[in-house]
Protein backbone atom coordinates (compact mmCIF):
# COMPACT_ATOMS: atom_id res chain seq x y z
CA UNK A 1 0.00 0.00 0.00
CA UNK A 2 2.56 2.59 0.28
CA UNK A 3 4.09 2.04 -2.80
CA UNK A 4 0.78 3.42 -4.38
CA UNK A 5 0.28 5.81 -1.56
CA UNK A 6 3.35 7.20 -2.83
CA UNK A 7 2.33 6.93 -6.41
CA UNK A 8 -0.82 8.52 -5.55
CA UNK A 9 1.18 11.49 -3.39
CA UNK A 10 3.50 12.27 -6.17
CA UNK A 11 0.71 12.00 -8.78
CA UNK A 12 -1.16 14.63 -6.41
CA UNK A 13 1.90 16.90 -6.17
CA UNK A 14 2.95 17.25 -9.87
CA UNK A 15 -0.83 17.82 -11.08
CA UNK A 16 -1.38 20.43 -7.95
CA UNK A 17 2.26 21.68 -9.34
CA UNK A 18 1.39 22.02 -13.23
CA UNK A 19 -2.38 23.77 -11.98
CA UNK A 20 -0.69 26.11 -9.92
CA UNK A 21 1.95 26.95 -12.80
CA UNK A 22 -0.89 27.23 -15.38
CA UNK A 23 -3.04 29.31 -12.97
CA UNK A 24 0.02 31.84 -12.21
CA UNK A 25 0.40 31.72 -16.26
CA UNK A 26 -3.30 33.10 -16.45
CA UNK A 27 -2.36 35.69 -13.82
CA UNK A 28 0.22 36.63 -15.66
CA UNK A 29 -1.55 37.01 -18.70
CA UNK A 30 -4.22 38.64 -17.24
CA UNK A 31 -1.84 41.31 -15.63
CA UNK A 32 0.00 41.65 -19.14
CA UNK A 33 -3.13 43.11 -20.51
CA UNK A 34 -3.69 45.94 -17.99
CA UNK A 35 -2.41 49.20 -19.08
CA UNK A 36 -1.55 50.53 -15.46
CA UNK A 37 0.89 47.83 -15.26
CA UNK A 38 3.35 49.48 -17.51
CA UNK A 39 4.66 52.17 -15.14
CA UNK A 40 8.07 53.75 -15.81
CA UNK A 41 9.69 51.84 -13.47
CA UNK A 42 8.10 48.08 -14.94
CA UNK A 43 8.97 49.83 -18.60
CA UNK A 44 12.86 50.72 -16.91
CA UNK A 45 13.12 47.46 -15.53
CA UNK A 46 12.25 45.56 -18.98
CA UNK A 47 14.66 47.03 -21.17
CA UNK A 48 17.39 46.68 -18.69
CA UNK A 49 15.89 42.84 -19.13
CA UNK A 50 16.17 42.69 -22.50
CA UNK A 51 19.29 44.59 -22.73
CA UNK A 52 20.78 41.70 -20.59
CA UNK A 53 19.09 39.11 -22.25
CA UNK A 54 19.08 39.84 -25.64
CA UNK A 55 21.71 42.92 -26.60
CA UNK A 56 24.32 41.39 -24.19
CA UNK A 57 24.56 38.29 -25.56
CA UNK A 58 24.11 39.34 -29.26
CA UNK A 59 28.10 38.65 -29.73
CA UNK A 60 28.00 35.55 -28.62
CA UNK A 61 24.69 34.45 -29.89
CA UNK A 62 25.81 35.80 -33.61
CA UNK A 63 29.04 33.40 -32.80
CA UNK A 64 27.31 30.27 -32.17
CA UNK A 65 24.49 30.81 -35.03
CA UNK A 66 27.07 31.25 -37.51
CA UNK A 67 29.04 28.24 -36.21
CA UNK A 68 26.66 25.93 -35.49
CA UNK A 69 23.84 27.32 -37.99
CA UNK A 70 26.72 26.29 -41.18
CA UNK A 71 28.07 22.76 -39.76
CA UNK A 72 24.23 22.08 -39.11
CA UNK A 73 23.22 23.32 -42.83
CA UNK A 74 26.86 21.84 -44.35
CA UNK A 75 25.92 18.49 -43.12
CA UNK A 76 22.41 17.69 -43.67
CA UNK A 77 22.82 19.67 -47.19
CA UNK A 78 25.56 17.26 -47.47
CA UNK A 79 23.86 14.77 -46.51
CA UNK A 80 20.94 14.78 -48.97
CA UNK A 81 23.42 14.95 -51.70
CA UNK A 82 25.08 11.86 -50.52
CA UNK A 83 21.19 10.40 -50.38
CA UNK A 84 20.23 11.81 -53.48
CA UNK A 85 17.26 13.54 -51.99
CA UNK A 86 18.46 16.92 -53.73
CA UNK A 87 15.19 18.29 -54.85
CA UNK A 88 14.17 18.02 -50.79
CA UNK A 89 16.25 20.34 -49.10
CA UNK A 90 14.13 23.31 -49.28
CA UNK A 91 11.44 21.33 -47.32
CA UNK A 92 14.56 20.29 -45.31
CA UNK A 93 15.61 23.52 -44.85
CA UNK A 94 12.53 25.35 -44.22
CA UNK A 95 10.56 22.41 -42.18
CA UNK A 96 12.99 21.01 -40.37
CA UNK A 97 15.75 23.38 -40.02
CA UNK A 98 14.13 27.14 -39.47
CA UNK A 99 10.94 26.13 -38.17
CA UNK A 100 12.06 23.77 -35.73
CA UNK A 101 15.49 23.96 -34.99
CA UNK A 102 15.97 26.67 -34.72
CA UNK A 103 13.25 27.54 -32.04
CA UNK A 104 14.58 24.73 -30.26
CA UNK A 105 18.19 26.00 -30.25
CA UNK A 106 17.53 29.43 -29.60
CA UNK A 107 15.28 28.12 -26.31
CA UNK A 108 18.13 25.81 -25.12
CA UNK A 109 21.02 28.89 -25.86
CA UNK A 110 18.69 31.54 -23.69
CA UNK A 111 17.77 28.73 -21.06
CA UNK A 112 21.18 28.09 -20.01
CA UNK A 113 21.76 31.41 -20.02
CA UNK A 114 19.21 33.85 -18.73
CA UNK A 115 16.41 31.16 -17.31
CA UNK A 116 19.17 29.79 -14.42
CA UNK A 117 19.77 33.20 -13.77
CA UNK A 118 16.64 34.58 -13.10
CA UNK A 119 15.45 31.49 -10.92
CA UNK A 120 18.75 32.61 -8.65
CA UNK A 121 17.92 35.84 -8.84
CA UNK A 122 14.57 35.31 -7.55
CA UNK A 123 15.68 32.93 -4.89
CA UNK A 124 18.41 35.08 -3.67
CA UNK A 125 15.65 37.85 -3.57
CA UNK A 126 13.79 35.74 -1.47
CA UNK A 127 16.32 34.37 0.80
CA UNK A 128 17.38 38.00 1.78
CA UNK A 129 13.98 39.43 2.07
CA UNK A 130 13.74 41.63 -0.72
CA UNK A 131 10.59 40.42 -1.91
CA UNK A 132 8.89 41.25 1.47
CA UNK A 133 10.54 44.57 1.40
CA UNK A 134 8.84 45.19 -1.85
CA UNK A 135 5.48 43.83 -0.48
CA UNK A 136 6.16 46.22 2.30
CA UNK A 137 6.61 48.74 0.18
CA UNK A 138 3.56 48.04 -1.13
CA UNK A 139 5.36 47.24 -4.71
CA UNK A 140 3.71 45.36 -7.01
CA UNK A 141 6.16 42.19 -7.43
CA UNK A 142 4.27 40.82 -10.71
CA UNK A 143 3.86 44.59 -12.26
CA UNK A 144 7.80 45.25 -11.22
CA UNK A 145 9.47 41.39 -11.02
CA UNK A 146 7.63 39.31 -12.83
CA UNK A 147 6.15 41.01 -15.50
CA UNK A 148 9.54 42.41 -17.46
CA UNK A 149 11.25 39.18 -16.91
CA UNK A 150 8.21 37.14 -18.43
CA UNK A 151 7.97 40.20 -21.60
CA UNK A 152 11.44 39.86 -21.87
CA UNK A 153 11.23 36.15 -22.42
CA UNK A 154 8.19 36.40 -24.99
CA UNK A 155 10.40 39.22 -26.79
CA UNK A 156 14.04 38.22 -26.76
CA UNK A 157 12.99 34.51 -27.74
CA UNK A 158 10.85 35.70 -31.20
CA UNK A 159 13.43 37.89 -32.02
CA UNK A 160 16.28 35.81 -31.43
CA UNK A 161 14.97 33.02 -32.92
CA UNK A 162 14.59 34.51 -36.24
CA UNK A 163 17.85 35.97 -35.98
CA UNK A 164 18.93 32.73 -35.73
CA UNK A 165 16.61 31.62 -38.96
CA UNK A 166 17.95 34.26 -41.26
CA UNK A 167 21.22 33.75 -40.02
CA UNK A 168 20.68 29.92 -41.05
CA UNK A 169 19.15 30.45 -44.80
CA UNK A 170 21.80 32.97 -44.85
CA UNK A 171 24.65 30.31 -44.68
CA UNK A 172 22.21 28.25 -46.75
CA UNK A 173 22.67 30.29 -49.96
CA UNK A 174 26.91 29.58 -49.29
CA UNK A 175 26.57 26.01 -48.57
CA UNK A 176 23.99 25.61 -51.59
CA UNK A 177 26.49 27.04 -53.95
CA UNK A 178 29.57 25.31 -52.67
CA UNK A 179 27.48 21.76 -52.46
CA UNK A 180 24.69 21.56 -54.96
CA UNK A 181 26.46 24.47 -57.11
CA UNK A 182 23.17 26.14 -57.08
CA UNK A 183 22.50 29.96 -57.78
CA UNK A 184 21.32 32.48 -55.51
CA UNK A 185 17.85 32.52 -58.21
CA UNK A 186 17.59 29.11 -57.45
CA UNK A 187 17.83 28.99 -54.18
CA UNK A 188 15.47 31.79 -52.67
CA UNK A 189 13.54 29.85 -55.35
CA UNK A 190 13.54 26.83 -53.74
CA UNK A 191 12.98 28.18 -50.38
CA UNK A 192 10.31 30.35 -51.73
CA UNK A 193 8.53 27.13 -52.67
CA UNK A 194 9.12 24.94 -49.58
CA UNK A 195 8.00 27.65 -47.13
CA UNK A 196 4.91 27.76 -45.38
CA UNK A 197 3.70 30.44 -44.03
CA UNK A 198 1.02 28.79 -41.27
CA UNK A 199 4.25 26.94 -40.55
CA UNK A 200 6.09 29.95 -39.83
CA UNK A 201 3.41 31.50 -37.75
CA UNK A 202 3.30 28.32 -35.52
CA UNK A 203 6.94 28.30 -35.07
CA UNK A 204 7.05 32.26 -34.17
CA UNK A 205 3.65 31.28 -31.51
CA UNK A 206 5.74 28.53 -30.41
CA UNK A 207 9.16 30.57 -29.77
CA UNK A 208 6.62 33.07 -27.97
CA UNK A 209 5.10 30.50 -25.90
CA UNK A 210 8.62 29.26 -24.92
CA UNK A 211 9.86 32.37 -24.00
CA UNK A 212 6.59 33.14 -21.82
CA UNK A 213 7.41 29.66 -19.95
CA UNK A 214 10.95 29.28 -19.70
CA UNK A 215 11.02 32.16 -17.59
CA UNK A 216 7.85 31.68 -15.66
CA UNK A 217 8.90 28.80 -14.31
CA UNK A 218 12.09 29.91 -12.73
CA UNK A 219 10.22 32.73 -11.46
CA UNK A 220 7.65 30.69 -10.03
CA UNK A 221 10.40 28.25 -8.85
CA UNK A 222 12.47 30.90 -6.98
CA UNK A 223 9.31 32.33 -5.35
CA UNK A 224 9.00 28.84 -3.57
CA UNK A 225 12.87 29.46 -1.61
CA UNK A 226 12.41 29.43 1.98
CA UNK A 227 14.16 32.06 4.09
CA UNK A 228 17.37 29.77 4.18
CA UNK A 229 20.43 29.70 1.60
CA UNK A 230 20.54 26.22 1.13
CA UNK A 231 17.07 26.49 -0.54
CA UNK A 232 18.28 28.44 -3.28
CA UNK A 233 20.07 25.51 -5.04
CA UNK A 234 16.90 23.08 -4.68
CA UNK A 235 15.03 25.77 -6.23
CA UNK A 236 16.93 26.73 -8.73
CA UNK A 237 18.06 22.70 -9.70
CA UNK A 238 13.66 22.44 -9.49
CA UNK A 239 13.03 25.44 -11.63
CA UNK A 240 16.13 23.98 -14.29
CA UNK A 241 14.16 20.53 -14.55
CA UNK A 242 10.65 22.53 -14.88
CA UNK A 243 11.37 24.28 -17.24
CA UNK A 244 13.56 21.84 -19.60
CA UNK A 245 10.37 19.70 -19.33
CA UNK A 246 8.04 22.39 -20.07
CA UNK A 247 10.30 22.97 -23.70
CA UNK A 248 9.71 19.28 -24.47
CA UNK A 249 5.81 19.73 -23.87
CA UNK A 250 5.94 22.57 -25.57
CA UNK A 251 7.41 21.20 -28.77
CA UNK A 252 5.27 17.70 -28.45
CA UNK A 253 1.95 20.01 -28.54
CA UNK A 254 3.28 22.33 -31.53
CA UNK A 255 3.82 19.11 -33.77
CA UNK A 256 0.18 17.60 -32.45
CA UNK A 257 -0.51 20.82 -34.14
CA UNK A 258 1.02 20.59 -37.42
CA UNK A 259 -0.08 17.59 -37.67
CA UNK A 260 -3.99 19.22 -37.89
CA UNK B 1 25.72 54.47 -26.83
CA UNK B 2 23.02 54.44 -24.19
CA UNK B 3 21.50 51.38 -23.36
CA UNK B 4 18.37 52.36 -24.28
CA UNK B 5 19.81 53.45 -27.54
CA UNK B 6 20.93 49.66 -28.18
CA UNK B 7 17.71 47.92 -27.11
CA UNK B 8 15.47 50.31 -29.27
CA UNK B 9 18.27 49.51 -32.20
CA UNK B 10 17.92 45.67 -31.61
CA UNK B 11 14.21 45.76 -31.34
CA UNK B 12 13.48 48.21 -34.72
CA UNK B 13 16.01 46.15 -36.98
CA UNK B 14 15.26 42.96 -35.50
CA UNK B 15 11.59 43.53 -35.96
CA UNK B 16 12.17 45.13 -39.54
CA UNK B 17 14.00 42.37 -40.57
CA UNK B 18 10.90 39.41 -39.09
CA UNK B 19 8.40 41.75 -40.43
CA UNK B 20 10.20 42.45 -44.17
CA UNK B 21 11.15 38.29 -44.48
CA UNK B 22 7.31 37.49 -43.40
CA UNK B 23 6.27 40.66 -46.63
CA UNK B 24 8.27 39.23 -48.89
CA UNK B 25 7.38 35.42 -48.28
CA UNK B 26 3.46 36.47 -48.26
CA UNK B 27 3.84 38.55 -51.52
CA UNK B 28 6.00 35.85 -53.48
CA UNK B 29 3.50 33.17 -52.40
CA UNK B 30 0.66 35.36 -53.60
CA UNK B 31 -0.80 36.44 -50.41
CA UNK B 32 -2.00 39.92 -51.53
CA UNK B 33 -1.69 38.83 -55.44
CA UNK B 34 -5.11 38.31 -57.55
CA UNK B 35 -5.02 34.45 -58.02
CA UNK B 36 -6.81 32.85 -61.07
CA UNK B 37 -8.77 29.74 -61.06
CA UNK B 38 -9.22 27.11 -64.26
CA UNK B 39 -10.80 24.35 -64.36
CA UNK B 40 -9.17 21.34 -65.67
CA UNK B 41 -11.11 17.78 -66.37
CA UNK B 42 -9.80 13.94 -65.91
CA UNK B 43 -11.61 10.42 -66.52
CA UNK B 44 -9.97 9.16 -62.56
CA UNK B 45 -9.31 11.02 -59.62
CA UNK B 46 -6.36 8.63 -59.04
CA UNK B 47 -3.33 10.93 -57.92
CA UNK B 48 -4.85 14.18 -57.94
CA UNK B 49 -4.79 15.94 -54.26
CA UNK B 50 -5.76 18.82 -52.87
CA UNK B 51 -2.95 21.27 -52.62
CA UNK B 52 -0.96 19.37 -55.46
CA UNK B 53 1.92 21.74 -56.98
CA UNK B 54 1.42 23.08 -60.53
CA UNK B 55 4.90 23.29 -62.16
CA UNK B 56 5.67 25.15 -65.12
CA UNK B 57 9.60 24.17 -66.31
CA UNK B 58 10.25 22.95 -62.93
CA UNK B 59 9.05 25.82 -61.16
CA UNK B 60 5.95 25.91 -58.81
CA UNK B 61 3.14 28.42 -60.42
CA UNK B 62 -0.12 27.13 -58.04
CA UNK B 63 -1.46 24.23 -56.77
CA UNK B 64 -4.68 22.45 -56.68
CA UNK B 65 -7.40 24.37 -55.14
CA UNK B 66 -10.49 21.71 -55.34
CA UNK B 67 -11.17 18.12 -56.47
CA UNK B 68 -14.75 17.76 -57.93
CA UNK B 69 -16.59 14.94 -59.35
CA UNK B 70 -19.66 16.13 -62.07
CA UNK B 71 -22.68 14.37 -63.53
CA UNK B 72 -20.63 13.28 -66.29
CA UNK B 73 -18.53 11.15 -63.84
CA UNK B 74 -15.55 13.21 -65.16
CA UNK B 75 -13.55 14.51 -61.93
CA UNK B 76 -12.87 18.42 -62.30
CA UNK B 77 -9.71 19.37 -60.83
CA UNK B 78 -9.73 23.42 -60.17
CA UNK B 79 -6.23 25.33 -59.88
CA UNK B 80 -5.24 28.36 -58.92
CA UNK B 81 -2.34 30.27 -60.25
CA UNK B 82 -1.04 33.66 -59.50
CA UNK B 83 -1.33 36.86 -61.76
CA UNK B 84 2.20 36.69 -62.25
CA UNK B 85 2.05 33.38 -63.49
CA UNK B 86 -0.79 33.53 -65.49
CA UNK B 87 1.59 34.41 -68.44
CA UNK B 88 2.48 30.75 -68.93
CA UNK B 89 -0.81 29.75 -69.19
CA UNK B 90 -2.23 29.89 -72.35
CA UNK B 91 -4.91 28.51 -74.77
CA UNK B 92 -2.74 25.83 -76.33
CA UNK B 93 -1.26 24.54 -73.45
CA UNK B 94 -1.18 20.88 -72.03
CA UNK B 95 -1.69 19.78 -68.59
CA UNK B 96 -0.04 16.31 -67.68
CA UNK B 97 -0.63 15.00 -64.29
CA UNK B 98 3.29 13.25 -63.57
CA UNK B 99 3.32 10.94 -61.26
CA UNK B 100 7.32 10.19 -60.70
CA UNK B 101 8.59 6.66 -59.41
CA UNK B 102 9.99 8.88 -56.39
CA UNK B 103 9.22 12.11 -55.16
CA UNK B 104 5.62 13.79 -55.03
CA UNK B 105 3.11 13.45 -58.30
CA UNK B 106 2.09 17.30 -59.89
CA UNK B 107 0.59 18.78 -62.60
CA UNK B 108 2.75 19.85 -65.69
CA UNK B 109 1.90 22.38 -67.58
CA UNK B 110 3.42 22.83 -71.13
CA UNK B 111 2.78 25.60 -73.34
CA UNK B 112 4.64 25.78 -77.12
CA UNK B 113 3.86 29.23 -78.34
CA UNK B 114 4.00 32.01 -75.08
CA UNK B 115 2.76 34.39 -77.65
CA UNK B 116 -0.19 32.25 -77.64
CA UNK B 117 -4.06 33.66 -76.58
CA UNK B 118 -4.11 33.51 -73.16
CA UNK B 119 -6.50 30.64 -72.05
CA UNK B 120 -10.30 31.21 -71.46
CA UNK B 121 -11.16 30.90 -67.65
CA UNK B 122 -14.19 28.98 -68.65
CA UNK B 123 -12.37 26.86 -70.71
CA UNK B 124 -11.63 22.98 -69.08
CA UNK B 125 -8.76 21.23 -70.04
CA UNK B 126 -7.94 18.03 -69.95
CA UNK B 127 -5.63 16.16 -68.00
CA UNK B 128 -3.09 13.59 -69.52
CA UNK B 129 -1.85 11.27 -66.96
CA UNK B 130 2.29 9.75 -67.07
CA UNK B 131 2.59 7.55 -64.57
CA UNK B 132 6.19 6.23 -63.75
CA UNK B 133 5.14 3.58 -61.56
CA UNK B 134 2.03 2.47 -63.83
CA UNK B 135 4.65 2.61 -66.77
CA UNK B 136 7.06 1.03 -65.20
CA UNK B 137 5.22 -2.00 -64.28
CA UNK B 138 4.29 -2.14 -68.07
CA UNK B 139 7.83 -2.57 -69.00
CA UNK B 140 8.59 -4.61 -66.25
CA UNK B 141 5.91 -7.10 -66.42
CA UNK B 142 6.99 -8.99 -69.55
CA UNK B 143 10.60 -9.09 -68.20
CA UNK B 144 8.88 -10.53 -64.57
CA UNK B 145 7.49 -13.24 -66.67
CA UNK B 146 10.59 -14.14 -68.62
CA UNK B 147 12.71 -14.17 -65.74
CA UNK B 148 10.10 -16.61 -63.96
CA UNK B 149 10.55 -18.89 -67.00
CA UNK B 150 14.17 -18.71 -66.94
CA UNK B 151 13.66 -19.15 -62.33
CA UNK B 152 11.00 -22.43 -63.81
CA UNK B 153 13.89 -23.78 -66.36
CA UNK B 154 16.66 -23.14 -63.73
CA UNK B 155 15.13 -25.89 -61.79
CA UNK B 156 14.82 -27.94 -63.63
CA UNK B 157 17.80 -27.52 -64.59
CA UNK B 158 19.15 -27.98 -60.76
CA UNK B 159 16.78 -31.71 -60.91
CA UNK B 160 18.60 -33.11 -63.25
CA UNK B 161 21.82 -31.60 -62.34
CA UNK B 162 20.83 -33.53 -58.88
CA UNK B 163 20.11 -36.90 -60.86
CA UNK B 164 23.40 -36.93 -62.29
CA UNK B 165 25.15 -35.99 -59.41
CA UNK B 166 23.30 -38.66 -57.40
CA UNK B 167 24.74 -41.22 -60.16
CA UNK B 168 28.16 -39.95 -60.21
CA UNK B 169 28.41 -40.30 -56.64
CA UNK B 170 27.15 -43.57 -56.87
CA UNK B 171 29.56 -44.29 -60.11
CA UNK B 172 32.24 -42.43 -57.55
CA UNK B 173 31.96 -43.72 -53.68
CA UNK B 174 29.66 -46.63 -54.30
CA UNK B 175 31.12 -49.83 -53.24
CA UNK B 176 31.80 -50.91 -56.85
CA UNK B 177 32.35 -47.07 -57.55
CA UNK B 178 35.70 -46.37 -59.48
CA UNK B 179 37.06 -44.39 -55.95
CA UNK B 180 37.44 -47.48 -53.82
CA UNK B 181 39.19 -49.55 -57.19
CA UNK B 182 41.77 -46.98 -57.30
CA UNK B 183 42.26 -46.84 -53.33
CA UNK B 184 42.95 -50.93 -53.88
CA UNK B 185 45.50 -50.49 -56.96
CA UNK B 186 47.20 -47.89 -55.08
CA UNK B 187 47.25 -49.80 -51.87
CA UNK B 188 48.92 -52.64 -53.99
CA UNK B 189 51.22 -50.30 -55.52
CA UNK B 190 52.33 -48.81 -52.18
CA UNK B 191 53.21 -52.97 -51.00
CA UNK B 192 55.04 -53.35 -54.23
CA UNK B 193 56.89 -50.11 -53.65
CA UNK B 194 57.28 -51.32 -50.32
CA UNK B 195 59.59 -54.60 -51.36
CA UNK B 196 61.17 -52.79 -54.35
CA UNK B 197 62.55 -50.66 -51.25
CA UNK B 198 64.80 -53.87 -50.35
CA UNK B 199 66.12 -54.35 -53.58
CA UNK B 200 67.00 -50.84 -54.06
CA UNK B 201 68.83 -50.99 -50.33
CA UNK B 202 70.91 -54.28 -51.58
CA UNK B 203 71.89 -52.53 -55.48
CA UNK B 204 73.06 -49.56 -53.48
CA UNK B 205 75.20 -51.87 -50.87
CA UNK B 206 76.55 -53.73 -54.40
CA UNK B 207 77.12 -50.11 -56.20
CA UNK B 208 79.07 -49.14 -53.05
CA UNK B 209 81.07 -52.24 -53.05
CA UNK B 210 82.10 -51.62 -56.71
CA UNK B 211 83.14 -48.20 -55.94
CA UNK B 212 85.70 -49.69 -53.35
CA UNK B 213 86.70 -52.51 -55.96
CA UNK B 214 87.06 -49.33 -58.26
CA UNK B 215 89.51 -48.23 -55.99
CA UNK B 216 91.44 -51.32 -56.04
CA UNK B 217 91.93 -51.91 -59.40
CA UNK B 218 92.85 -48.53 -58.86
CA UNK B 219 95.92 -49.27 -56.83
CA UNK B 220 96.63 -52.46 -59.15
CA UNK B 221 96.75 -50.20 -62.30
CA UNK B 222 99.59 -48.25 -60.87
CA UNK B 223 101.37 -51.18 -59.70
CA UNK B 224 100.98 -52.36 -62.92
CA UNK B 225 102.08 -49.53 -64.51
CA UNK B 226 105.02 -49.41 -62.42
CA UNK B 227 105.98 -52.83 -63.00
CA UNK B 228 105.37 -52.15 -67.46
CA UNK B 229 108.08 -49.13 -66.30
CA UNK B 230 110.57 -50.97 -65.17
CA UNK B 231 110.01 -53.48 -67.79
CA UNK B 232 110.71 -51.21 -70.28
CA UNK B 233 113.76 -49.68 -68.67
CA UNK B 234 114.89 -53.21 -68.49
CA UNK B 235 114.33 -53.91 -72.35
CA UNK B 236 115.85 -50.44 -72.80
CA UNK B 237 119.15 -51.55 -71.68
CA UNK B 238 118.80 -54.84 -73.27
CA UNK B 239 118.73 -53.03 -76.74
CA UNK B 240 122.04 -51.15 -75.21
CA UNK B 241 123.86 -53.86 -74.65
CA UNK B 242 122.62 -56.33 -78.00
CA UNK B 243 123.77 -53.27 -80.16
CA UNK B 244 127.36 -52.41 -78.15
CA UNK B 245 128.42 -56.03 -78.89
CA UNK B 246 129.74 -57.43 -81.75
CA UNK B 247 128.42 -60.56 -80.84
CA UNK B 248 124.78 -60.11 -80.36
CA UNK B 249 124.57 -63.11 -78.65
CA UNK B 250 123.70 -63.15 -75.36
CA UNK B 251 122.90 -65.28 -72.26
CA UNK B 252 119.97 -65.36 -70.49
CA UNK B 253 120.22 -64.99 -66.76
Amino acid sequence: MSVLENIGRLEIKMFKAFTDTIMFAFKVIFRMFQRRTYSSAMRMVLLNQIYFTSVQILPLFFIVSIILGSLLVGIVFQLLKQLGLTDFFGNVLMGLIVTELSPFLTVLLITLRSSAAINTEMAVMKVNREIKTLEIFRIDIIDYLILPRIINGVISLVLLSSLFSILLLTSGILFSRLIFGMSIDVYSNIILNSANLSDIVISLIKCAIFGFFITLIPIRFGLKASQELTSIPIVVSGGMVGVFTAIIIIEVLSLITKLF
Amino acid sequence: MSREFKVGLFIVCTTIAVLLALLYLSSEKGFFANVYTFTLSSKSGDGFTDGMPVVFSGFKIGQVSELELNEKGLVLIKIKIPQRHMKWIKADSTFILYRPLIGAARIVVTTNNLDSAPMPPRKIADVEIVNDINDLIKIVQPLIEKITQIAENLERISKKVDKMADKTDEQLYGKEGTLPQVNKILKNIINKLEKLDTTVDNINKISKDTSEGTKDFRMLRSDIDDAVNAMDKVVIKLDELISSKKNPEFEVP
